[in-house]
């Protein structure tokens, strides 16, 4: 017992928060998803049975899987030049990526509208050049979601890769260039291997908070840019509980399932550049 | 079982936290749930210090509102009502009702005399504003010598091109839609209590969808999308045009058509305070006096005895419950969206994603 | 050549740097603008130029006092976020694989579970026990969705990392808290000051919980959702210009003492 203790005793408070801030309250949460008052699947029957929140599920699951895909691939780079270079100028470098996060998100969709807008930006420009007649329908699409978002949750992907990297002996790469490698092939051989896994990491909770969005998308996407929270949070304003934490644990399984998945790939990838 | 379980995790809340801060209220102290913002300025300096004074009691105000009704209800499963009065809204009402979560209104303690109308005197509400959905234009944005008048010009793109918007739920669009067949008024919500009904609106919608590049989802953006020019005809709230048009945005509202609503202030189920909670919503709903200085600020009267005799012409005429405002707007039924939201909001989200 | 190649892709990779960083700025260049502007309204070119929203701002208690709650959470939650997380991965790390994988899916689904669940389940409790109302509480509660965060960030990191330092550490006589100290810390420093400022910025912009929560006193997401049925107002513009201003600011002070600290010691 005491062994125990001994051993997991730096995973208590962590333990105790999810308790009391997470477990605790979402008992009721599952528990409501499958009754009706009594035990019942029909909250879940009825997802089946409409085909809008399957749609709007496969939709949600697709926005969030490009976005986490445009961010790995946008994010990497960036991780990898902060991470060259030195350890004091790292830091500003985060802080700098950091600055966004102090605009409000309702303000950065206005932003876009400066610049996608009829009378944005860039439409502003393509008339003036002469290249359009009409203004080009830029906002409310799902280019201008895939845009915004990316927009807000890049900093967390750079954040989560650069991380890993700095812990990445760079030692290795000095070895293998040592050991004959040409540069690229050390990066290709032993850096980027390594550094995979911090990336999907990064990718996985862009995923994850990707799953979670509406506001962004209701405001600079179209009308089939409809995301699961949206219509949870309908469900919610109803005070539907049932239904609502129905569709909330369609959230967390698909969520999780696609997370897995990820994870399974990625170590699998990493294992054949290797 | 429940409450072990919750015994436990009061201790181990406990625990966790080290102290725990006691949320009683203070005594002689109400809590008022309402809008915040300007709204909550325009209470503070004029509603809450009439209440002081009539009463001695002072009121602390809550903010919360995106999830108000969700709020209230746990207060009342939870059996400890930390709110004694809230502000519930037109679409909120028939679901508080339903669900139980409010007081019964005496109005021998509200409106003694009898001078409310019969319309602001609801069972669990007095009717603390009113206000309108209604389509506004861009009158910079019209093809010369027209203007749009009425729902029917509103589904007229040959006539009145350019990008419009609409509220992303079928709330008032299907009334909207009717309208613009050439149903009148008064049948609106016959024709919408049969499944044909709807569906003959969905198939209005069908010819005006494509002409809508953004749904709006918050009063807020509806106005911005008229003052960015991002599109030229949008519904949206009739409180904040005046404010457009002071910025310069030739905005005008057309009555024609709008749906008219009501809010509420009720005493949430199990408040400690209800003789209390009433003197406060007499004082909200029956003084014009106060209510002038809440309607310099937004044009959502009430229907305080004798407020329009106080208003100068130019200001009534902003008014959506304005004789001749109100004649031209079809009330809106809020029980009809109450029973059936439920079911049209999921066609509506399967027409929206076709 | 081939220090020219290299230099060709420094300067490409750098450019690249600051092209991104340019898309993740971009908003600043329109909402600092936009917040000088004596409109009621957003509006881009701004018109009519004036530091109204400015006054609003510092004449209005509520905004002010909004702000520092806000801060006051966001450093207590993150704090709590980020020490928990990090004692978390630590342990984890040292478990099986299989308890870690599962103990870390339970540990991240607050980050799936939508918000209004727990700000109601908690809301729930705290009413029943009277602890509503309590700032300690939010904050607690943010902590508990910033933490996920912290464990995969952190975590990520760990597995980077050469365990060989820290056994040798061992072997050479340091206990594990000392071993973790001098050896694993300073080397995992970078991820956990990252996970801390993100942990941050996740109790910072939330609104649903807090709306529970708290009830008279406001956090900056709240008074900012409270304009919202109105319109988007231009303060909103004006409270993210000075964030970034005030922060970069004080960034680029505690940069400078630093190097002229450096500088002052010789290093």
């Amino acid at each position: 017992m005491l062994a125990f203790i001994r051993r997991t005793w730096l995973l208590w408070p962590a333990i105790g928060l999810l308790l009391v801030f997470f477990l605790v309250p979402s008992l009721d949460l599952i528990q409501a998803s499958v009754m009706n008052p009594d035990f019942t699947l029909e909250h879940f029957e009825r997802i089946a049975d409409r085909k809008v929140y399957l749609a709007v599920f496969w939709r949600t699951l697709q926005v969030s899987l490009i976005v986490a895909f445009l961010a790995a691939l946008v994010g990497y780079p960036i991780a990898y030049f902060i991470n060259l270079q030195p350890r004091k100028t790292q830091f500003l470098l985060i802080f700098l990526i950091f600055i966004p996060l102090w605009m409000s998100v309702l303000i950065r969709s206005y932003a876009w509208m400066i610049v996608l807008g009829r009378d944005g930006i860039i439409n502003t420009a393509l008339l003036g050049l002469g290249l359009t007649e009409e203004p080009v329908r830029l906002l409310f699409t799902s280019g201008a979601v895939y845009f915004a978002m990316l927009q807000i949750l890049l900093p967390v992907q750079i954040v989560t890769a650069y991380s890993a990297m700095t812990e990445i002996d760079m030692d290795l790469m000095r070895a293998a260039r040592v050991l004959g490698a040409r540069p690229w092939q050390a990066l290709r051989r032993v850096f980027i291997p390594l550094s995979l896994d911090g990336t999907i990491t990064g990718a996985i909770i862009v995923f994850m908070l990707s799953m979670g969005f509406f506001i962004t998308p209701a405001l600079v996407g179209g009308r089939q840019d409809m995301m699961l929270a949206n219509l949870i949070e309908f469900q919610v304003e109803r005070l539907n509980w049932s239904f609502a934490s129905a569709l909330a644990i369609l959230l967390l399984l698909g969520t999780v399932l696609t997370v897995i998945v990820i994870r399974r790939l990625g170590n699998l990838i990493t294992r054949r550049i290797a | 079982m429940t409450r072990r379980r919750h015994i436990f995790s009061a201790v181990l809340t406990g625990a966790v936290l080290g102290l725990a801060t006691l949320g009683t209220a203070v005594a002689d102290e109400i809590a008022v749930s309402g809008s915040g913002g300007v709204v909550a300025e325009v209470n503070e300096k004029y509603f809450f210090p009439a209440f002081t004074e009539d009463t001695g009691w002072t009121i602390k105000q809550v903010g919360a509102e995106a999830k108000r009704m969700a709020e209230i209800e746990a207060m009342v499963r939870a059996g400890n009502t930390v709110w004694d009065v809230s502000e519930i809204s037109a679409s909120d009402y028939p679901l508080a009702v339903k669900k139980g979560l409010l007081e019964p209104i005496d109005y021998a303690l509200v409106d003694p005399d009898n001078k409310l109308p019969e319309m602001a005197r609801k069972e669990f509400g007095v009717v603390a504003a009113s206000y309108s959905t209604v389509l506004v234009q861009r009158l910079d944005k019209n093809p010369d010598g027209k203007k749009m008048e009425s729902w029917a010009d509103f589904w007229d793109v040959e006539t009145f091109p350019g990008p419009r918007s609409l509220r992303g739920r079928p709330e008032y669009n299907l009334e909207f839609a009717l309208l613009a067949e050439g149903v009148a008024k008064e049948d609106l919500y016959k024709i919408l209590s049969t499944k044909e009904g709807v569906e003959r609106a969905f198939a209005k919608l069908d010819e005006i969808k494509e002409h809508i590049p953004v749904w709006w989802t918050s009063g807020a953006q509806s106005v911005q999308l008229l003052s960015d020019g991002e599109v030229f005809y949008s519904t949206t709230y009739n409180g904040r045009v005046g404010k457009l048009q002071e910025s310069g945005i030739p905005a005008e509202i057309i009555w024609n058509g709008g749906a008219l609503h009501v809010s509420h202030v009720s005493i949430v189920k199990g408040s400690k305070h209800i003789e209390k909670a009433h003197d406060y919503i007499r004082i909200r709903t029956t003084r014009p006096d106060l209510e002038l200085e809440y309607l310099k600020v937004l044009p959502y009267p009430n229907f305080a005895p004798g407020l329009f005799d106080q208003l100068d012409e130019a200001q009534a005429k902003q008014m959506p419950t304005y004789p001749a405002n109100a004649e031209m707007q079809f009330s809106a039924n809020e029980e009809f969206w109450a029973d059936n939201i439920d079911w049209i909001n999921e066609r509506w989200n399967e027409w929206l994603l076709e | 050549m081939d220090m020219q190649r290299t230099g060709f892709s420094r300067f490409a990779l750098s450019a690249y740097f600051w092209g991104v960083i340019a898309f993740l700025a971009f908003p600043i260049f329109v909402i600092i603008p936009i917040s000088f502007s004596n409109s009621q309204f957003l509006r881009f070119p701004p018109q009519d130029l004036g530091i109204r929203w400015y006054e609003t701002y510092f004449n209005d208690a509520v905004w002010v006092s909004a702000t520092i709650l806000s801060f006051k959470v966001a450093l207590l939650a993150s704090l709590v976020a980020t020490i928990v997380g990090t004692m978390a991965v630590i342990s984890l790390d040292r478990g099986a694989a299989r308890t870690r994988q599962m103990l870390t899916y339970l540990i991240t689904a607050p980050i799936i579970i939508p918000h209004i669940f727990i700000a109601l389940g908690v809301f729930i409790l705290a009413i029943r026990f009277g602890f509503a109302d309590s700032e300690i509480a939010l904050a607690g509660a943010h902590a508990t969705i910033a933490m996920p965060f912290v464990v995969l960030i952190v975590g990520a990191a760990m597995r980077q990392m050469d365990p060989t330092i820290e056994r040798a550490a061992r072997v050479l006589g340091a206990g594990p808290v000392r071993a973790f100290f001098s050896a694993t810390f300073p080397s995992l420093l970078p991820a956990i000051v990252a996970a801390g400022v993100f942990a941050f910025f996740v109790s910072f912009d939330e609104l649903i919980i807090a709306q529970f929560m708290l009830s008279g006193k406001e956090t900056l997401p709240m008074r900012i959702w409270a304009d919202l049925k109105l319109e988007v107002s231009p303060t909103v513009a004006a409270v993210s210009s000075l964030l970034i201003v005030v922060t970069t600011i004080a960034m680029v002070g505690a940069e400078l003492l630093r190097r002229r600290a450096a500088g002052v010691r010789g290093d």
